[in-house]
Parts: structure tokens; sequence; C-alpha cells
């Protein structure tokens, strides 16, 4: 088992109103699993893709990761865990315009404080990977949509997470590009790496081994 | 690590280049500034620092009770200096000073020297140390001359000084010195200038001051004993003071003053001889007040505040278009101290990039601050660990505050709102508008201070002085002759010319000559039992005539009365003291109580710098004094030429001495000096800050039109004109600047009300000078903020919206 949400509730206080994002969310993610969280807009898809992702909280229920308790830990050692475990694609790439391709990949182990050589090599191998050596020095704005996710991927990959959290990966893409990119997650999953992506399309859904649907914060069974 | 940020830096700093640009030239001004201020500041504090005993060195200064109030005086008799080093305990050493001019002979040279009498302690009390010969020892003699470095060199060129003698004009007899001593050249940060030493008994009035205790005309300086305070050095004097100033005290008490605190009538202080070069005497009391020191200070900590508001207000409003970068850096990985020393980074490049600048430009622009403001600052006075150490820390304090306040607080903004982007920006502008108040009203506050500081400066220039002082000149008597022979043969050379109408003669100066030379005379006596007391001159026929002061009663000095030499004529205000125009023809008992009698009343007229107050003054007319400045009024539209006139005749009649002449308004002028230095100090901090000012708000209203493209597009679509808009882009802005004369107005006034108390004759505040400090505010401000707002207007809203 990977991780584990126990009746997930998370709400904000509108208006002296109280609207739930997510209401009870019950979920078991093991390794190697690749699951598809579906649903319409504003069903708190994203939500608990951050919920997950540690980057926001919750306000009851138990959240473990990896045999640690999420809802317990603080601050700081919960942003250690995702660090250490967890790697983010976004819809939108989110590349960092500044930096190069090189760069942008080379980031996350900046700050974990890798040494240079080691660096190099892991970023070569990545760049290898992807098949991109030959943009490596240019910067997000000089690559197509698709090249860019390609960069984000690569860049959540590099310092080998155990979960990938992807977040409409394909919905800026055309079919063609997303095809490629959802290819690719599959062969990511093959290799042992557990992905959970929120998307629109059945199609890119079927990759997945297991759906879950939401509406208005519930997971609805299927 | 630190490659990859600066590299980060220079790449961001690279694609917000306009503001880079903006935020560099702003804090590069503001440290050239700083800097260059701070100089001079550092300057002028470090006067005198040089003397190795400056801790317990002290000027002797008696406060007397006086029926109008206590009264300072640094002068002091003959026999004080002698008397306190017998009696009283816990005097090191202890030195008489005064300096004047005179004239030096070697052979053929004939010199213009500023000389000292003093007593060999001078040596103790003061650090000059000396070449050749020992200084002290030398004094101890009344032959010996001790010079400075310069002075041998004109003297003597590279032959040795020691053992040559030197004439000096005694009284009107060239009296022969020995050089015993030459000193290195005086610092340039010393107080004291002179050129030559004699003993003290050398001087010109010693055999009429000798023994004297009511005829006082020079310094005294003093070092205490280690361990003695000043509080005991005052306390043991007190029973001192009541024996030997007896008849003071007893005049002071029968004009009914009151005794001080301590029961005393005349009590001896010391002031601290590291503030001498501050010292300025207000209304009686004697004070070292470091204004102009702290006052530039002040204003260059101002400009750098106002530029690191600009780095602020710009590095947050441009960093907030970074916000997705910081969410996404937070989901790969960086912590919070990460992301801080990023933005840091960026910053201190910048500060760093200014700094490096900020010192060229302060060595560029050095040569003609230094010609604006008078100062001999160099850069090596900021060679002093305290300076240095100071920068230092200012600079840290800056860049952490400047550079680490947006750092700080991007750095711990929340991670998913920075990724969607719902970041409320809008509402956490109450710290830049802060901010951007206490900028203007700086700006406003320096801005009414220039208009007032200007406004009594053109008040003192063109006050009608009681004289004439546009075609006056007048012409220090430096010469070896008699005063008298040389007026003589300037009235034979220049009266005949139809241009010259009348030359006179007076032994003190108006204003400040080209010789830089100051004195004042006065003295007491009584009458109708009362102590009075006035100022004296001396002064030639035609005096009030070439200076065209009008007589209220009686007549001038006139060649056709013989008996003039016991005549005087007096001013209004030593008139109304005496009881009117009654007092005309009446004898007065003055001056070694010879009869004098009452020929004249004159208008009162300033004789003194206009920030004190008229005081009486008597002329005499006494054709057996050296008389020391000719005035000589031209009436001619060619000033210029008939200064040239009189050089000539004075070239004829002293071939030796320099030509000093120069006309009286310029004297006038040169008082003051102060004055323009601090009004031309005061108008360049304001340009500079209003300048500065203006470009944080320009900076900022880039970032907020930006902000508000697609608004102005909605509006422009629902039917707003070009104008509204601009109003409405600019309004929020305005707003601040009002909200800032505000404050700014009542801070400026009341420090404008305190300064003008400094001046006897002053304007009055008007509501208009900070009216208009406001006025010019809002318009320059305005007017930069138009630049980009009536861009924005006029745009095309089908554009702003597509953006969106």
């Amino acid at each position: 088992m990977l991780l584990q949400l126990n009746n997930i509730f998370k709400w904000v206080n509108a208006g002296g109103q109280r609207t739930f994002l997510l209401k009870d969310i019950n979920l078991t993610v093991k390794e190697g699993e690749f699951i598809s969280i579906m649903g319409p807009s504003g069903s708190g898809k994203t939500t608990l893709l951050n919920v997950i992702g540690m980057l926001d909280g919750f306000n009851e229920g138990e959240y473990h990761f990896m045999d640690e308790s999420v809802h317990q830990l603080k601050e700081k050692h919960r942003a250690n865990l995702y660090k250490e475990y967890i790697g983010f694609v976004f819809q939108a790439y989110h590349l960092i315009d500044e930096l190069t391709v090189y760069e942008n990949i080379e980031t996350p182990l900046l700050y974990k404080k890798f040494k240079s050589a080691e660096r190099k090599a892991l970023v070569a191998d990545m760049l290898d990977r992807f098949n991109i050596v030959g943009k490596k020095d240019l910067f997000p704005e000089q690559l197509s949509g698709g090249q860019q996710q390609l960069v984000g991927i690569a860049r959540a990959l590099i310092s080998k997470p155990k979960l990938i959290l992807a977040d409409e990966p394909t919905g800026n893409l055309n079919s063609k590009q997303g095809e490629e990119i959802m290819e690719l997650f599959k062969q990511l999953n093959e290799e042992g790496v557990t992905i959970l992506q929120v998307t629109h399309s059945e199609k890119n859904a079927a990759y997945g081994s297991r759906i879950i649907e939401l509406l208005d914060g519930r997971k609805v069974s299927l | 690590m630190i490659r990859n940020y600066l590299k980060i830096a220079f790449r961001n700093l690279w694609k917000h280049r306009m503001f880079t640009v903006l935020n560099t030239v702003g804090l590069s001004i503001a440290f050239a500034i700083a800097i260059l201020l701070s100089m001079t500041a550092i300057f002028h504090l470090n006067f005198d620092s040089f003397h190795n005993n400056l801790d317990r060195t002290y000027l002797l200064y008696r406060t007397e009770q006086t029926p109008k109030g206590p009264e300072s005086s640094i002068s002091n008799p003959e026999p004080l200096t002698p008397a306190l080093k017998e009696e009283i305990p816990g005097i090191a050493s202890i030195t008489r000073h005064l300096q004047s001019g005179i004239i030096g002979i070697f052979g053929e040279k004939e010199i213009n020297l500023d000389i000292l009498y003093t007593d060999p302690d001078f040596f103790s009390v003061f650090s000059f140390p000396s070449i050749a010969g020992d200084a002290r020892q030398a004094l101890q003699s009344g032959q010996n001359i001790i010079i400075t470095q310069k002075i041998a060199k004109i003297m003597f060129g590279d032959d040795t000084a020691i053992g040559k003698n030197i004439m000096l004009m005694l009284n009107g007899v060239e009296t022969p010195f020995t050089v015993a001593t030459v000193l290195e050249d005086i610092p340039r940060q010393s107080s004291f200038h002179f050129d030559i030493i004699v003993n003290f008994v050398n001087n010109p009035a010693y055999s009429r001051q000798k023994g004297q205790w009511d005829y006082r005309n020079h310094e005294v300086f003093l070092t205490l004993q280690e361990g003695v305070s000043v509080e005991t050095f005052q306390k043991n004097t007190r029973a001192f003071s009541n024996r030997y100033f007896e008849d003071d005290i007893k005049k002071d008490k029968r004009d009914g003053a009151q005794a001080d605190a301590n029961g005393q009538y005349i009590q001896l202080n010391l002031f601290p001889f590291k503030d001498w070069h501050f010292i300025r005497q207000i209304n009686g009391r004697i004070t070292g007040g470091k204004t102009f020191p702290f006052l530039i200070i002040g204003i260059s900590l101002l400009i750098l505040f106002i530029a690191c508001v600009n780095f602020i207000n710009m590095s947050v409003g441009i960093n907030i278009k970074r916000l997705r970068e910081i969410g996404v850096r937070k989901t790969l990985g960086a912590a919070k101290k990460q992301l801080f020393f990023q933005f840091w980074c960026e910053s201190i490049i910048v500060f760093a990039i200014s700094i490096v600048t900020g010192i060229l430009l302060s060595k560029a622009l050095l040569p003609g601050f230094k010609t604006l403001f008078r100062t001999g600052a160099v850069f090596s006075d900021m060679n002093t660990p305290v300076f240095l150490w100071g920068t230092f820390i200012v600079l840290l304090i800056v860049t952490l505050l400047g550079g680490g306040y947006p750092a700080f607080r991007l750095s711990k903004l929340n991670t998913v709102q920075t990724l969607k982007g719902t970041l409320k920006v809008q509402g956490k502008n109450r710290l830049r508008n802060l901010l951007v108040v206490v900028q203007f009203s700086i700006a406003i506050l320096l801005i009414s201070c220039t208009i007032t500081l200007y406004s009594q400066l053109q008040y003192m220039q063109g006050k009608d002085l009681g004289f004439n002082k546009e075609q006056v000149i007048s012409l220090p008597l430096n010469g070896k002759k008699d005063s008298q022979l040389v007026l003589d043969l300037l009235r034979n050379e220049l009266l005949p010319i139809p241009e010259v109408q009348s030359i006179t003669a007076a032994d003190n100066n108006l204003g400040l000559g080209r010789d830089g030379s100051r004195s004042t005379s006065a003295f007491d006596f009584d009458y109708k039992g009362k102590g009075v007391n006035t100022n004296m001159l001396v002064v030639d026929y035609d005096y009030l005539k070439t200076l065209g002061i009008s007589l209220v009663a009686g007549r001038s000095f006139d060649r056709n009365f013989s008996r003039d030499s016991l005549s005087v004529i007096i001013n209004e205000s030593l008139a109304k003291e005496l009881g009117g125009q009654n007092i005309l023809n009446t004898p007065l008992s003055l001056l070694d109580s010879k009869q004098h009698t009452v020929i004249g009343i004159i208008k009162d007229f300033h004789f003194r710098d206009l920030d004190q107050a008229i005081e009486p003054i008597t002329l005499f007319f006494n054709r057996d004094k050296q008389l020391d400045y000719a005035y000589i009024k031209v009436n001619s539209a060619n000033l210029a030429q008939s200064l040239s006139v009189v050089k000539e005749a004075w070239k004829k009649a002293e071939p030796n001495a320099e030509f000093l002449g120069s006309y009286l308004d310029e004297n006038i002028n040169r008082t003051l000096d102060r004055e323009k230095t601090m009004t031309t100090l005061i108008t360049c901090g304001s340009i500079i800050a209003i300048l500065l000012s203006c470009m944080g708000i320009f900076a900022i209203s880039l970032l907020t039109i930006a902000q508000r493209t697609k608004e102005v597009g909605i509006r422009k679509v629902v039917g707003a004109s070009i104008s509204s808009i601009t109003i409405l882009l600019s309004k929020d802005f305005i707003r601040l600047v009002i909200v800032a004369f505000l404050i700014a107005a009542p801070i400026a006034w009341w420090l404008m009300y305190k300064w003008l108390q400094n001046y006897s004759y002053r304007i009055n505040l008007s509501i208009w000078f900070f009216v208009v400090a406001g006025v010019i505010t809002v318009l320059i401000a305005f007017a930069t903020l138009s630049i980009r707002t009536i861009r924005a207007a006029m745009a095309n809203p089908v554009k702003s919206l597509k953006t969106e």
C-alpha cells in the first residue's frame, strides 16, 4: 500500500455557509497502480490531487502515506515527504520560463543538494531517455506544447519519485501529442511508477488500471 | 547552487530590464549622494580630531548675568590666565590665544601673515608637531618666532629657516624675530589656521592690557588634568570669579541683574574644544550645535530611504508576476529558505551594481560638489574605522531590508494559490501605499524647506541694511604704511577722478571681506548711575556720506570742527537707551573716563550679521588710531572698472601689499555663505527626493496599469472618455501625495519656524510656501503618471480585452 485516505473532508466557509470541496473520501492506492480521476468541472478532482500531493491541507479525516500519518505531521515534515516521493505534472506544464530545458530538469536536484557531477549524469540520462538532448539549451517558449510537457514529465521524474500526480497532463495538447504523453505514462507505470492522473477524457482515462469518479466532492462508484 | 541563483538572477534582471535600470539608476544616485554628503559630514565632524588631548581640552568662556539676561563671552582679560594657573587646581595646561593679521618682512619680501600670539603652553594643549626646533621651548622667549613649513618655503625657499631673522610690523614699527621652530603644515581639518606664532607678550595691545581685568581681547584654551570634571572646575572657579570680577559684579547687581542658580553673577564655563568647529553664539548663549553635519546625514538617509522604497515597491510589484514560478519551485522541492535566497540574490546584485556605480558617480561628482558646497572633504577622510563600519552596517541593513523584505514576502506565499494564480495581490498594497506616502512626505518637506530657506536668503540679501552696499568698495589697509598716510595718498589719487565720490575709513569692516578677518569691539560705560554697553567703531571723515548712513539729528564729523576727537556719533538704539534725542550735545564719560560729546544720532544700520539684532554703537573720530579699512564710494555703471581704478591707486600707495578690495554687497553675501550652502544643499536634496519619488510611482504605475488593462478595456467599451480613465488611473496616487502633503506640511512648518528663530530679521512663514510645495509635488507626480496613464487610456480596448 502506497497511500490511504480515510473519510477525508475539506470545506470552505463562504458567506456563513459551509461549502464542501471534498466529502468523505476513502481511497487506497497500491504501489504500481495507474489511477484516473474523472468528474465534471468543480467536482474536486484537482483539490483531491493537491491533498494527496500535500500541497493543500484538509479539515477532517486521516491520510497515511507509506506508513506515515500525514494528518499528524508538521508542515515541514510533510514538505520533506512530498519532496522525496512525489513528482508533479501540470496541465499548463509550469516550466520556469527563465531556465533552459536542461536547467528546468536539473532544478529539483539542486533543491535536494545533489553534487554537480551527479546532477549532470542524471539530467543527461533523462534527456537521453526522452530524446530531447538536442533541445537541452532551448527555453520553454521555443518548444511545442507536447515537448514542454515532455520536459515537465522529465523534471517530475528526475528525483525518482514513487508517485506521479498529473493534473490534466494532456489538457493543453492536441490529440496526437496527448496520445504520446499517455503512452509515456503507460510505459512509466510498467516500469513501476505509481501514477494518479486527473482527466476529462474517457480515452485517456482508459490508460489507467482504475477510474475514480467524483461529483460535488463525493466519490461516486461506477 | 549559488551559481544557479546568480544565473537566474541575471536572467530575471535582464527580462525586467526597464525596472532594473530604473532601480539601479535610482539607487546609484542615492548612494552617490549619500557618499558625498556623509563625506562632508564626516569632514566637519572630524575637525580638530588630531589633537592628542582633545577629550580634556576646553575653551574658557564667561557667562555674566546682565539686566538683559545671561550674556556669554569668549574674550578674556590678560591676567586671568596666570591667575587661574596659579590658583585653580586641576588645570594641566592653559594658554591665551589671540590671532590677527600682520606684515612680515624678509629682505625684499613683504607678506601678509596670520599671526598667533600665544603662550608656550599652547603646544601642550594642542598638537602641532614641529619639523625643526622645539616649539614649546622656543616660545619661552619673546624674541623667537615659530613659522609653518609653508611660510618657510615662501620666505626662505630651500634655505634653512632656523636662526634667520624676520621683521614684523608691530604697532607700525619693524621688530626683528628669530626663527626658532618650523612647524609641519597645519592639517586641513584644523580650526586654527595661522602662519606664524610669537609669544603672547608681543601682541600690540599688551602694554595696555597688562594687569587689566577690564580689557578683554583674547580666547583662553586649557586642558584639564585626567580625572578632573568640568563641573568640578566650574565649581572651583566661583570664589575666584567673585574676587577678581568684583567690579563687574557690583555693576550687574546695581543694574538689577539676577544671579544664576548657584548665586553667581559671573561664572567661568568650559566649552569642549572638540565642538569648537561648530561654535555659535545665539542670543548670548554659546552653543556647539552640530545641526549642519547631522542635517546632511539626515538628508542622505532620507534619500537612501526613498531609493530603497522604490526598490521594495518595484521588486514586490515585479515579482508578483512570478507567483507561478514560486509555486512550481515549491512543488519541485524548494524550501522557503532557498526561495528567500534566490530572490535576495537578485536584490544583492542590483545593490552591488548600484553601490559600485554610486561610488564611481560620487568620484566623478566630487569636484563639482566641492565647489558647490565649499567643502574640503576628500575620499581619504572616510578612511576611519567608525565610518567604514558605519557604511558597511548601513549598506547591510539597506540591502537586507530593501532586498530581503520582498524576498521574504514571496517565499512565504501559499503554494496552491500561487500555482492557480488566484492569490489576491490587490489587497496587500497597504504597505506600498504607506511607503509612497512617506516618500512624498519627505519630498514635500524638503521642497517647502527649500522655498522657505530661499525666501529667507532672498530677504537677507535684499534687506535694506541702512547703508549703501552696492557702490561702495571696502579695501583692507593691509600695507606697511601708516593708515592715515595711505588714506591721504588714496584721497589724492582717487578724488580727482569723477566717478569716485568720496573716501573714508574705519577700524572695522562691514560684512566679511576678502581678507577673511572679522572683529568686534565693545565697551561699557556708566550713564546716570546705570551701566550701558555699546559697540565701538573708529571712523574717518565722510563715513556717513560714503556709506549713505542717514543722520537723525546733529551732524557728522567735520573738517571745520577742530575738536572732533572728543566727539562721538551714536546710533538710535544707543540714543534710546540713553533717553532719546535729548542726549544730543550731552557729555558722556567714555573710555578712560574722558568726556565725549554726542554730536550726532544716526539711523540704525546693520554693522553686524543679519542673524543678530542691531545693537548700540558709538562712532569715534581719532586720527591717531590705526584704521584698517578704507571705503570708496564710486558712481559708475561699470563697477568692475571702478574696482580696477581703485586697485591701481592702491598699488601706487602700497606697492608691496596685496589688493583685497571688494564691493560691500559681495562682503555681505559672504556672511550668508552658511545660509547659501544650506539652501543649495536642501535644494539639491529636494530635487533628488522628488526625482526618485517620481521614478518610484512611475514604476508602480506601470505595474498597476498592467494589472488593470482589462478593467480599462471594459470601461472604454461602456463609454469612458480618455480623460476620465487617466484620472481614474492617477487618482489613487494623487490621493497618496495629498495625504503626504497633510503629513509633511505641519512638520515642515514646525522645522522652519524653529530654524527662523535663529535670525533676528526673518520672513514671516506663510501658508503659501507649503501650498506651493504641495502643488508643485502634485503636478510633478501627475505629469509623471500621465506618461503611462494617458497611453493606457488611449489604447484600443479590443486589444486589451483580448489579452485576458
